[in-house]
Formats: C-alpha cells, sequence, structure tokens
C-alpha cells in the first residue's frame, strides 16, 4: 500500500512539473501505460493476501483516477498556454494586402452591352446584329433620308465607295430586318458605328450605340417614353425620369430628342441622351406595312453615355485604349 | 442661329423673360444653346431643326413663340410683314431667268442711296451676334436676312451695263471672283447670275466682287430671290463654301417672302424704289394635308381635342376647316416640312407639349426577346474565356498597317483624314500587340472579339498571353492551347504556316484559326517578348461548328484505381498517336488519362523524352490492384508499337 502512495505521490508530482503536453504524455505513459508503474501494481495483486487483494485493487484504481484527473486538467491547462502561444507565434499582420485570384475581366462597354442586352430582352425585345460595313441604301435611303443630306457629305462619313460605308448609325438594321419580318416585333442591336469626326474627350470617330424599335397595333409615343423610361432606370436607377423635346431625324415622325434626369446623378439637370420618335410613315409603307393598322417607335443612343454618366468618366478615349489601369476600375 | 432680345422683341409682345423665352422655344424643338449679354443687349443662341429652315430667322421663331405661348403676341411691326401683299401685276422688266433652278427672282432698284457706315442701332445690333458691320447697304441686307429668313444681295447699278440680270446656268470655263476674293472656277449646274454677259454672283451662295457695293455706290439693284435648294447645295458643296444665304436656300426659304423682306429693307433704308420687277416662273402649288384629331390622340400617346388641334394649326399659319372627323389644313408657303398626316401630328404634339405625354409599357404579343443562337453561343464563350483569367479589350476598327496584319487584300477608307484611320483591320492580333505594348508587355493575358475585314466581314477573337499571367508559371504554347480548348472546345489540330508565328510551334484548323508562339522576328518588330503567345480564330466559322451537347453521364458509385507510367519514346513519335494507343488499348474501363510530366536530358536517350502519364481506371464494380496491374501493362506493351520502353 504504501507503493500506492509513493507512487501516487511521484505520478502528481511528475504532472505538475510537465512543461508542456508532450511530457504530460511520457508522464501518462511512465505511471499509466500498459507498462507503466501504477498499471504494474496490478500485476502484484496475487501475490497479496485474499483479503487484501480487494482493499488494494480499489487503492490502486483511485490512484489511477487520482492521477488521470491531474493528468486531465494539467493537459487543459498546459494546451492552453501552448495555444495561447501559437497564436502570438502565428499573428499576421491583417493589414498587409490580398493576393487576388487570377479572375480575368470584362470590359466596361461590354458590361455595358450586357446590361443593355438584359434590359431590352426583359422587355421582350430580340437582339439582332448587322454589319458594320454597311451599304448606302440601309444607312440612308431606307431610313426617309432624303438625297444629298447634309449627313451623307464625305466628311461627315467614312466611305469606301459610293455604295458602301462605315454604318453612321446602328439604326440601319432597321431595313435589313423590315426586308424580312412582319409586325409585330421589338428588336434591338448594339454595335459600332463611325463618324469622321475630330477625336476630343467628348468626341470619337467610333463608339457603340444601341438601337431599338417596334412595330405593333396601335403603338404610341406614350408606348416609346414607357420603354425608355423603363430602359434608363435599368440602366441608371429607379428614380431616373424621362423628358421629350420636339427634334428632327428623317426616320423618325414625330420625332423628339430625350433627355434624363436624375437628383442622384445630373442634380436634377436635364442630360440629352438620344433621339427617338414614331417610325415615319414613309418607311412603314415602303415595306408594305399598313400604317392605319400598324405603328412602331425607335429610338437610340451612345452606349459609353452610360458608364459615363454612372461612373463619371470625363474623357470618351479611355474606352478604346486599353489602359489596365483604366479597365481594372470596372472589375 | 443668333439674334438679340431686342430684335425678338420687335416681332413679339411678350410676358416673358429671356430665360423663358429660350425655354419656350426648346420645347417646341428650337433648343436654346447658349443667352448672353453682350455690352448691353442679350444674345440669343438657338439650335435650328434641319428640316426647318423657316425658323432660321427672328420671324420664324416669333411664329414658334407666338404659337406655343398665346400671351406672346404678334406687334404691329410682325402683323405688317405677315399681312403683307406683294405688289400686283409686276413686270420682270430687264430680268430673265434661264435655269430651272431660280423659283423667282424680285428686285428693287434704288438711286441717290448713300452707302456710309450704318446707324448705330444697326452697327451695334451686328456687333453684338459677333458680326463686323461693313455699310449701310451690306448691313441691312444681313439685318434683313436674319429678321425675315430671306437672304438678298445689292449690286452696284453703275457696274451693271443696262441694268441687266440673267439668271443662268454657268457655262463650261466660266469664272468668278468671289466677295471673298477667291476666283471660283465654275462648272455646268451651277446657277448664276449674270449681266447678260459674264457671272456676277454665285445663285444663292455668295456675290461677285465686281459688282460689290462700296463707298462710292449711290444706286443699287437689290436681290430677293428663291433658289432651289438641291443647286444650291451641289454648287457649295462642289466649291467647299458654306454662307448664311446658303445655309436657309438648302434647308428652305419661304417663295413668298422676297417682296416682304425687301419691304422691311426699304423701310429700314429710308428709301423708295425706283423701280421693282418680279419674275416668278415655278409658282408652288398650295398644299393641303388633313388631319384626325382621334388619330393624333393615338399616336401621341396623349388626349388632344379636336378643338385644340384646330388652335394649334390655326396659331402655326395652317388654317384649318373642319371636314368630318378631319382638319383640312393649307400647308403655308414658308413651310416645306409638312407633307402628310403625321407631320401635323408632331405640329399639334409640338404646341400641345410633350410632357403631357402618358408613360405606358407596350402590350401585344412578340416572339421571347433578348439573345438567341449563335449571338448566346459567343456570350459564353467570353465568359469561358474571362474565367481563363483574361482580360477584354476593345480596339479601334480604324488604323494604320501593323507587322501582325493578316496577309490579302485590304478595305480602304477613300478619303482617309489621317494615316490612322485609313485602313479597316484585317485582324485583332495589331490591336492585342498594341494593347500588351500599352501595359508594359509583360505578364499579360488579353483577348479580344470584334468584326474584322478580310476583306470580308466577320466577327473574330483573338488571344495574347506572355509572361506568368496566373501567378505561379510562366506562360507558354500549351498554356495558350489550354486556353483555345476551353474557349473553342477540343479540335483536330494541324501544324499550319501563317509567317506571324513561330514556324516550329504554331497549330491550328483550316478555315478557323490558329495558335502558337510569335515570330521572334515579328516580336522584335513589335517590341513584344519573343515569348509572346497568341491565338486568332474566325467566330463566324467556329458557329456553323457542331456545339458539344452536355449530355449527363450517370457517377459510378465504385471507387477508381490510377497508376502512372513513364514511358521512354522518341520526340518525332506525336503524343497524339500515343494518346490514340493509350485509349485503345485501356479499352472502356480507362475512365481518363492525361500527360503530367515530360522530361528530357540525363537518363533519357538522345533525340528522345520521358513521358509520364496518368491512368484512371474504373469500372462497375471493384478494380482490383492486380486488374489495374493486368490493364496498365496492356497500355505499355501496346506502347512498344510506337518504339516506346517503360522507364
Amino acid at each position: 500500500m504504501e507503493e500506492v502512495v509513493r507512487l501516487t505521490s511521484l505520478a502528481l508530482a511528475a504532472v505538475a512539473e510537465a512543461k508542456d503536453t508532450a511530457r504530460l504524455r511520457e508522464v501518462e505513459l511512465e505511471f499509466l501505460g500498459k507498462s507503466g508503474s501504477i498499471s504494474g501494481l496490478m500485476r502484484g495483486i496475487g501475490a497479496l493476501p485474499a483479503e487484501e487483494r480487494k482493499g488494494f485493487g480499489e487503492a490502486v484504481n483511485q490512484a489511477r483516477i487520482e492521477v488521470e484527473t491531474a493528468l486531465v486538467s494539467r493537459r487543459r491547462a498546459l494546451r492552453e498556454g501552448e495555444l495561447q502561444a501559437q497564436f502570438a507565434n502565428e499573428a499576421l499582420d491583417v493589414t498587409m494586402p490580398g493576393r487576388a485570384p487570377n479572375a480575368g475581366l470584362v470590359h466596361v462597354l461590354q458590361q455595358t452591352i450586357d446590361e443593355i442586352k438584359r434590359i431590352m430582352g426583359g422587355m421582350g425585345f430580340e437582339y439582332h446584329e448587322s454589319p458594320e460595313l454597311e451599304e448606302f441604301r440601309y444607312n440612308f435611303d431606307a431610313l426617309n433620308y432624303p438625297p444629298n443630306h447634309p449627313a451623307m457629305d464625305e466628311q461627315d462619313t467614312f466611305y469606301i465607295s459610293d455604295e458602301v460605308l462605315l454604318r453612321t448609325q446602328c439604326t440601319a438594321l432597321q431595313g435589313r430586318v423590315f426586308e424580312q419580318r412582319k409586325p409585330p416585333f421589338r428588336v434591338f442591336t448594339v454595335g459600332r458605328t463611325f463618324r469622321n469626326e475630330a477625336v476630343d474627350r467628348t468626341h470619337g470617330h467610333t463608339f457603340y450605340q444601341v438601337d431599338a424599335f417596334m412595330v405593333d397595333e396601335g403603338i404610341s409615343m406614350a408606348h416609346l417614353k414607357g420603354t425608355l423610361a423603363a430602359f434608363v432606370r435599368g440602366m441608371l436607377g429607379d428614380e431616373v425620369t424621362v423628358r421629350f423635346r420636339p427634334d428632327f431625324f428623317p426616320f423618325v415622325e414625330p420625332g423628339v430628342d430625350y433627355a434624363i434626369s436624375s437628383p442622384r446623378l445630373f442634380d436634377g439637370r436635364w442630360v440629352e441622351l438620344g433621339g427617338a420618335g414614331l417610325i415615319h410613315n414613309n418607311i412603314l409603307r415602303r415595306y408594305g406595312i399598313d400604317t392605319e393598322r400598324y405603328s412602331g417607335f425607335a429610338f437610340g443612343l451612345g452606349v459609353e453615355r452610360m458608364p459615363m454618366m454612372k461612373h463619371g468618366v470625363d474623357d470618351l478615349r479611355y474606352f478604346f485604349e486599353n489602359d489596365l489601369r483604366f479597365l481594372r476600375q470596372f472589375a | 442661329m443668333k439674334f438679340t432680345e431686342a430684335m425678338l422683341r420687335e416681332f413679339v409682345d411678350s410676358p416673358l423673360s429671356a430665360q423663358e423665352i429660350g425655354d419656350a422655344l426648346t420645347m417646341t424643338g428650337f433648343e436654346l444653346e447658349e443667352i448672353h449679354d453682350t455690352g448691353g443687349a442679350t444674345v440669343f443662341d438657338i439650335a435650328i431643326m434641319a428640316n426647318r429652315g423657316d425658323a432660321a430667322s427672328v420671324l420664324g421663331l416669333a411664329r414658334e413663340l407666338i404659337a406655343k405661348h398665346p400671351a406672346s403676341k404678334p406687334t404691329q411691326s410682325m402683323a405688317d410683314l405677315v399681312s403683307w401683299h406683294d405688289p400686283e401685276g409686276l413686270a420682270a422688266g430687264t430680268i430673265s431667268i434661264e435655269a430651272d433652278g431660280c423659283t423667282r427672282y424680285s428686285a428693287m432698284l434704288f438711286d441717290g442711296v448713300r452707302n456710309e457706315p450704318s446707324p448705330n442701332w444697326l452697327q451695334e445690333c451686328l456687333t453684338a451676334l459677333g458680326q463686323r458691320p461693313i455699310s449701310f447697304l451690306v448691313d441691312l441686307t444681313n439685318y434683313v436676312m436674319l429678321m425675315t429668313g430671306q437672304p438678298m444681295h445689292a449690286f452696284d447699278l453703275d457696274k451693271l451695263p443696262g441694268e441687266r440680270i440673267v439668271v443662268r446656268s454657268a457655262l463650261p470655263g466660266e469664272k468668278l471672283v468671289t466677295l471673298d476674293g477667291i476666283e471660283r472656277e465654275l462648272a455646268t449646274g451651277d446657277v448664276v447670275i449674270t449681266d447678260g454677259h459674264r457671272p456676277i454672283a454665285l445663285a444663292g451662295v455668295m456675290g461677285g466682287q465686281d459688282t460689290e457695293v462700296g463707298p462710292a455706290t449711290t444706286r443699287c439693284l437689290l436681290e430677293s430671290a428663291h433658289f432651289d435648294n438641291q443647286a444650291v447645295r451641289a454648287t457649295r458643296t462642289r466649291l467647299g463654301m458654306h454662307t448664311e444665304a446658303s445655309y436657309r436656300f438648302e434647308r428652305w426659304v419661304d417663295p413668298q417672302g422676297t417682296f416682304r423682306a425687301m419691304s422691311l429693307f426699304a423701310r429700314l433704308l429710308g428709301t423708295e424704289p425706283r423701280t421693282q420687277f418680279d419674275i416668278y416662273p415655278h409658282r408652288r402649288p398650295d398644299l393641303h394635308v388633313s388631319v384626325r384629331p382621334v388619330r393624333a390622340s393615338l399616336l401621341l400617346g396623349c388626349e388632344v381635342t379636336p378643338r385644340e388641334c384646330s388652335d394649334y394649326l390655326e396659331r402655326l399659319g395652317f388654317s384649318p376647316e373642319a371636314e368630318g372627323d378631319s382638319l383640312r389644313c393649307s400647308v403655308p408657303s414658308w413651310r416645306n416640312d409638312v407633307h402628310g398626316e403625321e407631320d401635323l401630328i408632331e405640329e399639334v404634339g409640338r404646341v400641345h407639349g410633350y410632357e403631357h405625354i402618358r408613360t405606358e409599357a407596350p402590350i401585344g404579343s412578340t416572339p421571347v426577346g433578348g439573345t438567341h443562337g449563335g449571338s448566346l453561343r459567343t456570350d459564353r464563350l467570353l465568359a469561358r474565356l474571362v474565367r481563363c483569367g483574361l482580360i477584354q479589350t476593345m480596339s479601334h476598327t480604324l488604323r494604320d498597317a501593323h507587322a501582325l496584319d493578316a496577309e490579302g487584300d485590304r478595305v480602304r477608307v477613300r478619303t482617309p483624314h489621317s494615316p490612322e484611320t485609313a485602313l479597316l483591320r484585317n485582324s485583332l492580333l495589331p490591336c492585342l500587340a498594341e494593347a500588351a505594348m500599352k501595359n508594359g508587355g509583360r505578364n499579360l493575358g488579353l483577348f479580344e472579339f470584334g468584326r474584322v475585314f478580310a476583306p470580308a466581314e466577320r466577327v473574330s477573337l483573338a488571344v495574347l498571353l506572355t509572361g506568368c499571367t496566373d501567378g505561379t508559371s510562366e506562360a507558354d504554347f500549351f498554356t495558350m492551347k489550354g486556353v483555345v480548348e476551353t474557349a473553342l472546345g477540343t479540335q483536330e489540330w494541324t501544324g499550319t504556316s501563317d509567317p506571324r508565328f513561330h514556324p516550329t510551334r504554331q497549330a491550328g484548323v483550316a478555315g478557323l484559326g490558329l495558335f502558337g508562339q510569335i515570330h521572334p522576328l515579328v516580336a522584335e518588330q513589335c517590341d513584344l517578348a519573343p515569348t509572346t503567345f497568341l491565338a486568332e480564330f474566325d467566330l463566324d466559322a467556329w458557329l456553323t461548328t457542331a456545339e458539344h451537347g452536355e449530355r449527363f453521364r450517370p457517377l459510378s458509385r465504385h471507387p477508381a484505381v490510377r497508376r502512372d507510367i513513364a514511358i521512354e519514346v522518341l520526340k518525332s513519335v506525336p503524343y497524339r498517336d500515343i494518346e490514340a494507343t493509350v485509349v485503345q488499348a485501356g479499352g472502356h474501363d480507362l475512365e481518363a488519362h492525361w500527360l503530367f510530366d515530360v522530361y528530357e536530358g540525363p537518363g533519357v536517350s538522345e533525340g528522345a523524352h520521358s513521358l509520364a502519364i496518368a491512368l484512371l481506371f474504373r469500372k462497375d464494380g471493384n478494380f482490383t490492384d492486380e486488374e489495374a496491374n493486368r490493364a496498365r501493362d496492356g497500355i505499355v506493351e501496346a506502347l512498344q508499337g510506337l518504339g516506346a520502353r517503360l522507364r
């Protein structure tokens, strides 16, 4: 029995003295392991008188429990200390920069185009494309331009030949659709247009344009206004309002230029966005559409205007310069 | 068009302030571009719609203001002008017209005039508008043109022998020194004013120097004519001229207004004409157009009553008369832009105010909106490229030549104004090369898609990789191949021979495109790293290739077993053959295989390399180690047919 007491106090002292959990594991094995000294006491139980065996067994078990309890509590204390040391050791400067994954990037104009496609598609407008290198007749004749209209001047338009030019407006899609389709239809396109202009902050010889049009029974200026309002609200926010002002374009009558206003974006000023109107009866008739039954509207606008308004980009030239410092601002 | 507030108030008695007048004109379609004070005068600058020549005058804008804002009334001065009746029974006198381009020629002949500097009011008015006063006669023609829209010209009668005016087409070889001192070569078709022998003015564009009025002028012939807009435009564009007169004639000048304008001129000059002539061979027929108020309400998307329609049209001078459900309108002579009902509906709308238009969503049935077919497939392709970590660029279609241009015919702009916009791109590779240079030329992964003209228009896709783009390893040929196959799907690549690319490091599919390493000499020319990898594909052609159907394959519940082999084989044996052998020998149980290492050097024979290939086996039921080994051995044995041996 003295041996039990001696080993117990030895074990408890060793537990108390252990400096780390590794040493504690050694202590555990030394006393409680398969060949540990306290475990070993039980092997001598057979040599004891029968009446002492029960008492001795209980004492050893008691010693075992006492040491195990001490081990658990000491381990907990040591582990806690060790974790604290580990955490202190592993401390990071969390203000150091993150490593960005190689995520790729959609050009800011493409993002705008995707947004336009989503909104117009949602209103039932089908996306179509037409050539950049367009025939004179689709760019002008089909759109009710009188012969010798000033817009046809060589100094305003990039001609390839008398019959072929770089389209000056995406509205050139209209004639191509009218040739193929019967109303009702809702169609839009987004694409490059070209004007022979000197380049500066607000003018480019190349820019993207949205052009949308629909023909159906009873289409009015109210439907134009409703569609435009939904479009600009989708693009720029729900508080945007649309204003019409009379204007002249050969392919619409009545024709308007539309401006938008938003307390957030323009301090309540009206900012002109593009041209619109009811598709000219001359055009509808040219394609055999009964103008008493059908009417339609068309509108167009420059795509670059959207990120310029939304993000405050103040120079049109950035969009085609591919400076990553610019493009990465719109990730 | 610029004019002063005083000029407008000469014609309109309005309670509106200058700014309010500008706003009202803006809402009728004549946008106030600027309003500013110059030395006591308030100057308006108003943008005139291209089809409204009549509004390029104070008179025209006064009419618009009065129609839009009924509390603004015409002054006596305007009423006199508007109710003007041309003198009746005037003779052609010494004037004759021999050209189609002249609709009407009216003239007043004045004696005893003194062409001194203009009175102060006139000088101040023109100065405020940024014009330089010249002399009373000249300044008056300019002032009256601004007020009435009628271009005029004063000839010195002493320089006009016989007081003859013959309007005719120019003869070949004829010349005229215009007022600006430039000698103009005339062409057949140009309408000219002659003295019966030689040209003295370009009709509707500019007068001639020889017959110009000067300080010594005491007698003058005042021309107030109407010329055909096409003729004036053809002449002035051919000669590269642009004048206040041609601007108005090209758009529209009221042919009924020639005498009205001259009456104002005579009144301001303070001299009665000695005589006046008129010749009007091409009188415009009266034009009537009807409008249904119901139709106007329908198309405008706002309620306009018949009474309102009638009022608006009356105020604009259309003299509407009710005729059943319609209003029959007489198109005034100063308007040439009204031909059909829709034009009158616009007139009604402009006066009624577009702010009354409702905001409605269109109803009705149309096919499904959005993106379909090829456009949709292209959108998904672009998304895959972005997932590859590439940055999308957008470059100009118009450009100059570049070492990376494709071979073949080019599309050229007929009259480029600079070499930078002379050619249409026939490849996107020059665009990407320039974008790479713009951004340092190193460690970049870029792509662009867009139209090229080679010489036919088509949609192209190009990729550029150089240096480390994923943060871990340098891009090489196979990085590019991986990107291309991720984007376009695996293809049967074969060797190609594009001179822009490294001769032994390029591959592609005929008619679809290619990829590879840039040719070292081209890289030098473009200042790009020789380890730049390029790809360009015809997306229109790609869209005609079959799309892989994404069909579900059931997942096996059994574990896969992997075996790796390393074989030594001659480098001349293409991997495609090795792969085919592996697949054939592996049979149905070989679920996947991939090359994971290529080695050459010590331990491998000269001319050979070592390929490490992973083999993944799976079947219904468990694959035992022995089965896996047997399958692997079968593959190795088959590879021996290609001269390969296990290392």
